[in-house]
């Protein structure tokens, strides 16, 4: 069958699905006997396995199936979990992202069997199970068992029937109606069983009266069933309409109607039956599908606890393509611009008597947009969750590969970032979290030599500062030492000893963003071939955001990344120099000031206040902006102080216009960014103001 | 069939006065032609920008042809216009000239292909001459007029 138009939801899930795995047994590295996380696992390998089926990947399946047969063994407290265990859970998972990722390519698994690893699994099985490698295969054959079952099975015969459903049947009769016994497979591939089930249901409401069925009609709703359902139907039509009537909705694979001649028929079998399954259901403990129709009240018991507890791990999104979004935000910018005019409209009509009513309007207006602008933002946010959840693992191989303990800590993990920011915000948190533990952190036994806790820690912070979001990744190793870049900057011939000599330590620090500048001693899989730090660098600039260094030997290093918000809308200042007008983000805003012109000082020639006790240079915005100065020298100065992390400067404006929500628009592809706009927006009048970029400025 | 053939061996151009000149504009790339209006200013860019306008909500970087050609600039008559062109979907730009006079179809057979002289660097512009009516266009290369194409 057509798999295809699935295929992105398979990924997806089968993505969240391994995140799962990952997460859950770098858990159970720690905790070999957390039952929870063993369950977790457990069914996240059985949802896989069912996925990669259906879809045709079998080799995938495979693995996962062979995957799934290790954790039902350790479930079932037949094995325990050792590190080698681990090791090869770790691999075979590596091994099904690679699938994913050949899927995701081609839509083909790909050609490996990764056979050393099903062998691996099928080893630590077998050594668990003593001398008989036997409960695998017989694993094996349970697994089949329910389906060969449904194959033969009439399973309506399984359903409990309750006094008040028999005396209904025994009235059928008496009516001369037909009671049938009905059981419905559904085909594997369906996708929409629930909806099937609820067609199959209405089709036959039409012909007569539904008893019973099982699983119940609520369960069959909520898509708590397999691939078939049974239930008893009084009908006075024939047994070949019934079954009609269920075929013609689609994707049904089989329906088996059966005449009832007598309500007894159907009692005796049903206890026979129940006994049967009993039994089997015994041996079938570890097995997941749901087990015998006529334990419905255990089998129903049994998966509500299992449904509860993996809800929280379920990530509950709605998938939004993305264009859809970009849609409704446009709409947004346009009713923030047509509610700008008509705030230009009031000021102009205030003498006039429609002037209040105008103005209500347009408070409402306002806040109809502010909130539907707040809607849709956080609807394009996710949080950076989904971007930082694989490091732990990334960190854990890292450990092992190069045989240096470490932690990573994370916090935070819930700030929420514009989904086209947390895109490629992965990568280049990678390269720093790979720098930190490759060459950041020094091996145990020297770190421990310098009177350092042995085990290195890794952190990530990530929380949000005014209009920005800041993600800091760091480390408590050493630190970069700046005489050793330094020299290494002579050595590459990238600057001068003179030069050197000069620079102080911040630009000898950025050296580091230099393209291919390495500071490894040796060129290791992991980092060092220099193609690190000045691609993080230009990927943090092309979102907007910008990359800092603190570093302190002994102490350690801390990249500093701040990203922007929100890439849309924004509150803004307005202030005006000449007859030009500029926006300035309300976010990087510190306060405003009304300076003297005598307060001003000099340091090293440049113009700086002492304002509150810090000293804050004074940027002269008519200068940076080419705008030519005014005629007149005013003796009181309008500073607007910006921060800039603990940065702070003072720009001089002429004007303050007011505080106003913008809508940034770029400047086009054709414009040579002047770094110092970043962008323009449209003014209520229909006139254009740029943004500035402050972040430039300091 | 016959049509589509016509079509392929006519272009149409808008031909525009910049100076003295007459140039021709291939017609598909124009989006619209509108007055002058308020250009603001953007510091720190291409001398030959004169900034960006409002372009019902859009944002829109216009050019100084004059400037991009080393031709003194004049001061813009009401006859001025500027030309949005789009080259690709969601880039437009807008172009000043001094005077929009009309639309000319041209034949194939009426265009001469520029020989390349490269001590005139306006030449790399031009992308062919037309002929029509007894007068000469020039036909611009809008990708090197507006892309930063490097001209040798």
């Amino acid at each position: 069958m057509d798999t295809s138009q699935y295929l992105e939801i398979f990924i997806d899930e089968t993505k969240e699905h391994l995140q799962n795995m990952n997460e859950q047994i770098l858990v159970l590295e720690k905790e070999p006997d957390n039952a929870d996380t063993i369950n977790e696992i457990f069914r996240a390998a059985h949802s896989l396995k069912g996925m990669a089926g259906t879809m045709g990947y079998k080799r995938m399946q495979r693995l996962t199936h062979d995957t799934e047969n290790v954790f039902s063994e350790i479930r079932n407290g037949k094995m325990k979990v050792s590190a080698g265990l681990i090791d090869t859970l770790f691999q075979s998972l590596d091994a099904l992202e690679g699938y994913l990722e050949n899927i995701q390519q081609t839509a083909d698994e790909g050609t490996d069997d990764h056979e050393p690893i099903i062998k691996q699994l099928n080893d630590i099985l077998a050594s668990a199970n003593g001398e008989v490698p036997a409960p695998a295969q017989e694993e094996k054959k349970e697994e089949a068992a329910p389906k060969s079952e449904a194959q033969s099975g009439a399973k309506y015969k399984r359903i409990n029937l309750e006094e008040h459903e028999i005396n209904a049947m025994n009235e059928a009769y008496k009516k001369n109606l037909n009671v049938y016994g009905v059981t419905v497979f559904i085909q594997e591939s369906c996708i929409l069983k629930a909806a099937r089930s609820f067609l199959v249901f209405k089709a036959l409401e039409e012909l007569g009266e539904i008893i019973v069925s099982q699983p119940s009609v609520q369960d069959i709703e909520d898509e708590k069933f397999d691939l078939e359902f049974s239930l008893y139907l009084i009908s006075e039509s024939d047994a070949e309409k019934v079954k009609g009537a269920i075929k013609n909705v689609s994707e049904i694979e089989d329906a088996i109607v059966e005449k009832i001649e007598k309500v007894e028929d159907v009692i005796a079998e049903e206890q026979k039956e129940e006994e049967k399954t009993a039994e089997v259901k015994e041996e079938k403990e570890p097995v997941q599908t749901a087990p015998a129709a006529a334990q419905a009240a255990p089998a129903a018991k049994q998966q509500a606890p299992t449904k509860q507890a993996s809800k929280p791990v379920v990530n509950r999104t709605v998938r939004v393509d993305i264009e859809k979004l970009d849609a409704l935000m446009n709409q947004v910018s346009e009713l923030i611009i047509a509610k700008n005019s008509l705030v230009s409209i009031s000021i102009a009509d205030v003498n006039q008597q429609t002037a209040q009513g105008l103005h209500d309007q347009i408070e409402y207006l306002e806040r109809i947009t502010t909130n539907l602008h707040e809607s849709v933002m956080k609807v394009r946010m996710v949080p950076i969750e989904s971007v930082v959840s694989r490091f732990p693992r990334m960190i854990r191989d890292i450990s092992k590969k190069l045989d240096k303990k470490m932690e990573l800590y994370m916090t935070g993990e819930d700030t929420e970032l514009d989904r086209t920011v947390i895109d490629e915000i992965g990568d280049p948190l990678m390269h720093l979290l790979r720098n930190s533990a490759d060459h950041g952190l020094e091996s145990n036994d020297v770190r421990v030599q310098r009177g350092n806790e042995a085990v290195g820690s890794i952190f990530l912070n990530a929380y949000q500062e005014g209009n920005n979001v800041i993600i800091e990744v760091g480390d408590d190793a050493n630190g970069i030492d700046i005489e050793s870049v330094r020299n290494k900057g002579i050595e590459r011939g990238i600057i001068t000893p003179e030069q050197a000599e000069t620079m102080s330590d911040k630009d000898v620090i950025g050296l580091l963003f230099m393209p291919s500048f390495s500071m490894a001693k040796k060129v290791s899989d992991l980092s060092g071939r220099g193609v690190g730090l000045d691609v993080v660098k230009s990927k943090i600039e092309a979102l907007g955001g910008d990359v800092e260094v603190k570093t302190k030997l002994g102490e350690g290093t801390t990249f500093i990344i701040r990203l922007p918000l929100t890439l849309a809308i924004i509150q803004a200042l307005m202030v005006e120099l000449g007859d030009e007008k500029y926006a300035i983000s309300l976010g990087s805003i510190q306060t405003i000031e009304d300076i003297s012109v005598s307060d001003i000082k000099y340091v090293q020639g440049k113009e700086v206040i002492h304002l509150r006790g810090t000293v804050i240079p004074i940027i002269r915005l008519d200068q940076v902006l080419d705008i030519g100065p005014r005629e007149e020298k005013p003796e009181n100065l309008i500073v607007v102080i910006v921060k800039k992390g603990d940065k702070l400067a003072g720009l001089v404006v002429d004007n303050l216009i007011g505080q106003q929500e913008i809508v940034i628009k770029s400047l086009g592809k054709y414009i040579d960014n002047t770094k110092i706009i970043s962008g323009a927006t449209i003014l209520g009048d229909g006139e254009v103001a740029l943004i500035l970029d402050t972040n430039v400025l300091i | 069939m016959e049509d589509n053939k016509k079509e392929f061996e006519t272009v149409q151009y808008i031909v525009v006065k910049i100076g003295s000149e007459q140039y021709g504009i291939d017609i598909r790339y124009v989006d619209n032609i509108v007055r002058i209006q308020k250009i603001t200013r953007v510091p720190k860019i291409q001398n030959y920008f004169k900034g960006v306008i409002n372009l019902r909500g859009e944002i829109v970087p216009v050019m100084s042809l004059r400037i991009k050609m080393n031709q003194p600039e004049s001061e813009l008559t009401n006859a001025a216009r500027i030309i949005i062109i789009k080259l690709e979907p969601q880039a437009a730009i807008g172009i000043i000239v001094d005077e929009v006079k009309e639309v000319v179809t041209l034949e194939e057979n009426e265009i001469e292909k520029v020989s390349y002289d490269a001590k005139d660097e306006n030449a790399g512009y031009i992308n062919g001459i037309g002929k029509h009516e007894g007068e000469l266009i020039s036909l611009l290369d809008l990708h090197a007029v507006i892309g930063e194409k490097e001209i040798v």
